[in-house]
């Protein structure tokens, strides 16, 4: 559907949305969504559904969201929010899509203050917590084996690590300075790849 | 000191929004560091916190909506909430437009490559700063590792290896 409206942009009209509608989308999307399925639906919400903003529009989106620091999918509907409506659009599109989660991680603070008495709660989350680190730690590993195999790259996330890990240093300073040298390196690194 | 817990919040939150390269996990060791040294949560309350943060749907960022609620009650989760999002937000506003006009710029490339290693030690980092507040004995650090294994090699849905184990632990408590 998408592909045939990009072939033919001429008689491809966006729709530009009201902002009820908006937060409704994305509310119906932070509803419904489990991790992470909600890109998939915000592509068929506001692409080929709604047509609030074009495919490759939308895959820009989804690279700034991935990049950039933030969570994916808020990051996202806020795209999507600010290319269909402005600024406004973005606030919207936020607001609906962290309410339902927000109002569930609530509701669970609020049991796990009334259950924080009985042992068996703090056992419990320990066992969450080491299933949580796992989750990360699977990220983790599968962004660093993504990672190029060069000695800078990995000196930079082993210095992260061992400042901020091992030593405690402050995470700001530390990734104040290891980003723009991060940058600078990979940048360099692509240069000389397209000089040589 | 209400307020200053307020006030608090936003001072710790608002920075770490702007370090979340990938999300939640990489502000962990950060949060965990800061929020047990003012004294707000006890290690315990900090693992059993990201551990809700873990179990619940949405993003791992919505961490701070637990800590602000646990800290100085429903504003805390509000303006906690407020202060992880809004200038993370204000970035990608402002790069959106940057982005559009520059669709094969190297450095956007360079930037993409360049923080992912910084996202790694900082995903470490955070790992190691939750297991050190659990004060993981042999049982959760052999939790973590089978999890590890099992969500890297296969496509098992972290939500549904998080019930599992908050099941086997349930049972092993009222068996032991």
């Amino acid at each position: 559907m998408a592909l045939e409206a990009d072939s033919d942009p001429v008689s491809f009209e966006l729709e530009q949305p009201n902002l009820g509608a908006l937060f409704w989308c994305f509310l119906k999307i932070g509803l419904t969504s489990f991790g992470g399925s909600s890109r998939a639906m915000m592509y068929a919400e506001s692409v080929e559904r709604r047509r609030w903003l074009r495919e490759r529009d939308f895959l820009t989106g989804f690279a700034i969201a991935q990049v950039l620091p933030g969570a994916n999918p808020v990051n996202l509907a806020l795209y999507v929010g600010l290319r269909a409506r402005g600024l406004i659009g973005a606030a919207a599109a936020v607001c609906g899509i962290v309410a339902p989660a927000f109002c569930v991680i609530l509701l669970m603070g609020f049991v796990y203050h009334a259950l924080s008495r009985y042992p068996a709660t703090h056992f419990v989350l320990e066992g969450v917590a080491a299933a949580g680190v796992a989750a990360t730690l699977a990220v983790g590993i599968k962004v660093a084996l993504r990672m190029p195999r060069r000695l800078t790259p990995a000196l930079i996330a082993i210095l992260v690590f061992a400042t901020v890990g091992v030593f405690h240093l402050p995470m700001i300073p530390v990734v104040v300075v290891a980003v723009p040298v991060s940058i600078a390196a990979a940048y360099w690194a692509a240069q000389g790849k397209a000089n040589v | 000191m209400y307020d200053n817990r307020l006030i608090g919040l936003i001072l710790v939150f608002a920075p770490l929004s702007l370090l979340s390269i990938g999300g939640g996990q990489a502000i962990i060791a950060d949060i965990q560091h800061q929020t047990v040294g003012h004294g707000w949560l006890t290690d315990s309350q900090f693992t059993d916190l990201f551990a809700i943060s873990r179990a619940a749907p949405g993003p791992s960022t919505l961490i701070a909506a637990l800590i602000g609620y646990q800290v100085a009650g429903l504003l805390g989760a509000i303006l906690a909430t407020l202060a992880i999002y809004i200038p993370s937000s204000a970035i990608v506003y402002a790069a959106s437009s940057w982005w559009q006009r520059h669709p094969g710029s190297p450095l956007k490339s360079a930037i993409e490559r360049g923080l992912a290693p910084v996202a790694v030690g900082l995903i470490f980092a955070g790992a190691l700063a939750v297991m050190e507040a659990a004060h993981a004995g042999p049982l959760a650090i052999a939790t973590a590792a089978v999890c590890t294994a099992l969500l890297y090699f296969s496509a098992t849905s972290a939500y549904l290896v998080i019930a599992l184990v908050g099941l086997v632990y349930l049972g092993i408590y009222f068996v032991a």
